[in-house]
């Protein structure tokens, strides 16, 4: 459940990260408004944390690092895959905050 | 800027010098390494350990300098020179060690 | 040669790269099948699929069989060629082990005996070895091939050319290039970060395929990097042999040294003396990591010096449950049960060593690392083919206008090696299946299969890449698409045929490793058709497509002027 949750975040991170690049978020929202890059990033780094520490909690420390590494790996797959087929899939992720026009 | 293809013989050269050189210099690097570390007083499983360790990631550095390097002729000197160098003077260290 | 450090490395990635990445396509592909070494062997051996077994007990189980084992006929073979002559009658036996993982459901039991009458090698000594079935003792027969440990393993590391340790050294310069590869391959790609999640399928064949080919190699950069890193570092006593050569007295002095300081006889005292119950020495081996904080259970027993005063025997933990590897050894006297020594926690070096080699060779037990694995081994595989298929797109119209071959052949190649060895792969498993049980040399006949199979695939590419010289799609991709399907297809079925072990009944009884290869054949399989049929409507866009030219990225025109 835990290495679940630690999968799941690290694959939220990269999608964040992920927006907070111009071509990504054209390909998800489909407009060229003002993306909250700022708040996307910090919202990444977070999420990409949180897998890490969420890793060294399941498993012993000299594994953790690796499973984390290789979540990342498959995460960033998933998310170009995402991107490349179903970038719309991904709307959920937006942050709801308002960017500054 | 026109770009003139090198000949057959400096592509082998070159080639050479990387992959045999390196692999020379990359020998005389572990085996004077070892020597000094036994000199020092490491036990002999720590030290080929970690001259085990250390030699790959110095046999790539070199293996991509040898192509990058404007000088072919500095290349062999390098990698061949220095690697047959350090191979004798660990023969000798090993001697020495005995 | 070059005018600039990029350029150099464009070259160093483009030519070495083709080259050796087609030894690298092997070695990723067969180490990412080795993750699951033992669970294909389940597959393989349907007397095997049972469940794993802790090592069993020696005095009551393992001490009768051991008692009767004998060299192995292959070994005696070649021991007389090292001798020059007959072997002495008597080969005593010097020492025996046993070794077991979390995966395993046999027991593998082995034992060197002594050739005493060799002039150059006094300490000669042949092997035998058995896979036993831990629950009752029997033996498993050895027609058996263990399609995935001794086999696709082997072929991994070595690529089955044992003469002169060549495939060692083959793959060993794969690796070192696998590195220089991954360097240049940052040095040449600009916009890393910015690209990271780009992959434009849509595009121009050649975009698209550059765009996979950055993606695999830079997701799973660390573990590219990493794992041709330690599978140097495992093998580097055959690559710099210095321990047998340079420092060869050194390296005796100090094993000898060891010896004496653990109290571990290097010699038989020639006094005979009886084995204490080596149970009761695996309690207290078992007692001992529990206080130090790693309680598990035994990886390997190894019992030196049989039947001797000086007899020691040796318990050793299975590192299941962390990176490094099988450790902890415990080391017991033999004729009394006293613990003469137990192994201190490695040095800064020897644990950065263990660190590495267990990530590489992976004894832990962690499912979904081990997925994350092969995960991590096929990117390595995409990167690599789409690396062929993109430098066979880059000069396949220049290669059509001029009249040369060059693309045609690299493609026959690549072709040959991406799902020319998916065919072979898929081959041996259907021969595994379809052969008499009763044949003899039954795993010669499957690894004929492989070989066979290849050769062929190899034959068919090589005629239907013929298209690539009007640089057209080559129709062998797809035809072998649709092989693959077939075969992929046939392997589960004929696994349901001939142990009735279908899908439903291991998913229900929770038998993974059958259940597990079935899934993972049939999505290959699905995978197969999905990419035929992409590859038929590309096929038919690309000959119009062959006018307009691949799309621009900076970095290639110059590399096409420098690397053509």
């Amino acid at each position: 459940m835990i290495l679940f949750l630690a999968v799941a975040t690290g694959f939220l991170g990269l999608a964040w990260l992920a927006l907070a690049m111009d071509v990504h978020w054209l390909q998800v929202t489909g407009t060229q408004s003002r993306r909250p890059a700022i708040a996307l990033r910090f919202l990444g780094a977070a999420a990409l944390a949180a897998s890490l520490v969420l890793c060294f909690i399941a498993d012993h420390v000299s594994m953790a690092p690796l499973v984390w590494v290789m979540a990342i790996a498959g995460g960033a797959l998933l998310v170009a895959f995402t991107m490349a087929w179903k970038p719309r899939l991904l709307r959920p992720l937006i942050p709801r905050i308002r960017a500054r026009d | 800027m026109a770009i003139v293809s090198p000949s057959p013989r400096v592509i082998a050269s070159r080639i050479a010098a990387g992959v045999l050189g390196g692999y020379l210099f990359a020998w005389g690097f572990v085996t004077l390494g070892n020597g000094s570390l036994l000199g020092a007083g490491m036990s002999f499983e720590d030290a080929h350990h970690l001259m085990y360790l250390l030699a790959f990631p110095v046999y790539l550095v070199v293996f991509c300098w040898a192509f990058a390097a404007a000088s072919l002729a500095r290349v062999w000197w390098v990698l061949a020179g220095g690697g047959a160098a350090m191979s004798i003077a660990a023969w000798f260290l090993s001697r020495a060690l005995l | 040669m070059f005018p600039s450090f990029r350029l150099s490395m464009t070259w160093l990635h483009t030519w070495f790269g083709l080259v050796m990445g087609f030894v690298l396509m092997v070695a990723f592909f067969f180490g990412a099948l080795s993750v699951f070494d033992r669970e294909i062997d389940r597959w393989a051996v349907p007397e095997t699929r049972f469940e794993p077994q802790p090592m069993p007990s020696y005095d009551k189980l393992l001490a009768p069989i051991f008692a009767g084992m004998k060299p192995r006929e292959e070994e005696l073979r070649l021991a007389e060629q090292r001798v020059g002559g007959p072997l002495p009658a008597q080969k005593p036996v010097m020492n025996w082990g046993a070794y077991t993982t979390h995966r395993d459901p046999v027991l593998l039991m082995f034992a060197e005996f002594g050739i005493t009458n060799n002039p150059n090698d006094p300490d000669d000594h042949v092997h035998g070895w058995f896979q036993i079935d831990p629950r009752s003792g029997k033996i498993i027969p050895d027609d058996r091939l263990n399609i995935g440990r001794d086999f696709f393993y082997p072929m991994h590391y070595s690529l089955h050319l044992e003469w002169m340790e060549l495939g060692y050294w083959i793959v060993g310069f794969a690796a070192l290039v696998m590195l220089a590869a991954l360097v240049s391959g940052i040095v040449m790609h600009r916009r890393i970060f910015r690209e990271l999640f780009t992959f434009r399928p849509n595009k121009q064949a050649g975009r698209s395929t550059l765009d996979l080919h950055n993606l695999t190699g830079v997701v799973a950069l660390p573990f590219h990097f990493v794992f041709a890193l330690s599978g140097l570092v495992i093998f580097a006593g055959i690559y710099f042999p210095i321990e047998e050569t340079i420092f060869k007295p050194h390296a005796e002095a100090q094993g000898m040294a060891d010896a004496r300081a653990r109290g571990l006889a290097f010699k038989p005292a020639g006094v005979p003396a009886g084995l204490a119950s080596v149970d009761a020495m695996v309690e207290e081996a078992r007692r001992r990591w529990a206080q130090r904080g790693m309680p598990g259970e035994v990886g390997m027993l190894t019992v030196n010096h049989i039947g001797d005063r000086n007899s020691y025997v040796s318990i050793y933990r299975a590192g299941s449950d962390r990176v490094t590897l099988v450790g902890q050894g415990v080391h017991f006297e033999g004729p009394t049960g006293r613990v003469i020594f137990e192994d201190p926690p490695p040095s800064a070096v020897q644990g950065v060593n263990d660190f590495l080699t267990g990530l590489h060779l992976q004894h832990f037990r962690h499912w979904l690392l081990r997925w994350f694995y092969v995960l991590g081994g096929l990117a390595g595989c995409a990167c690599i083919a789409t690396g062929f298929i993109f430098f066979v797109e880059k000069r396949k119209r220049q290669h059509a206008a001029l009249g040369t071959g060059g693309a045609r052949w690299v493609d026959a190649m690549a072709v040959t090696t991406v799902t020319g060895m998916l065919i072979a792969t898929l081959a041996i498993l259907v021969a595994n299946r379809l052969l008499p049980v009763e044949l003899a040399h039954r795993g010669e006949w499957e690894k004929g299969a492989f070989w066979g199979a290849w050769i062929l695939a190899c034959a068919h590419a090589c005629w239907r890449t013929a298209p690539v010289r009007q640089a057209k799609l080559a129709p062998a991709w797809a035809e072998h698409c649709w092989a693959i399907a077939g075969l992929g297809i046939a392997a589960v079925l004929l696994n349901w045929i001939t142990t009735g072990d279908h899908l439903v009944a291991t998913i229900s009884r929770g038998y993974w490793p059958v259940a597990g290869m079935d899934l993972f054949l049939l999505a290959a399989a699905a995978l197969a058709v999905v990419a035929a049929r992409k590859l038929r409507r590309h096929g038919s866009e690309a000959g119009a497509a062959a006018v307009e030219g691949t799309d621009g990225d900076p970095v290639v025109p110059q590399a096409a002027r420098v690397a053509s």
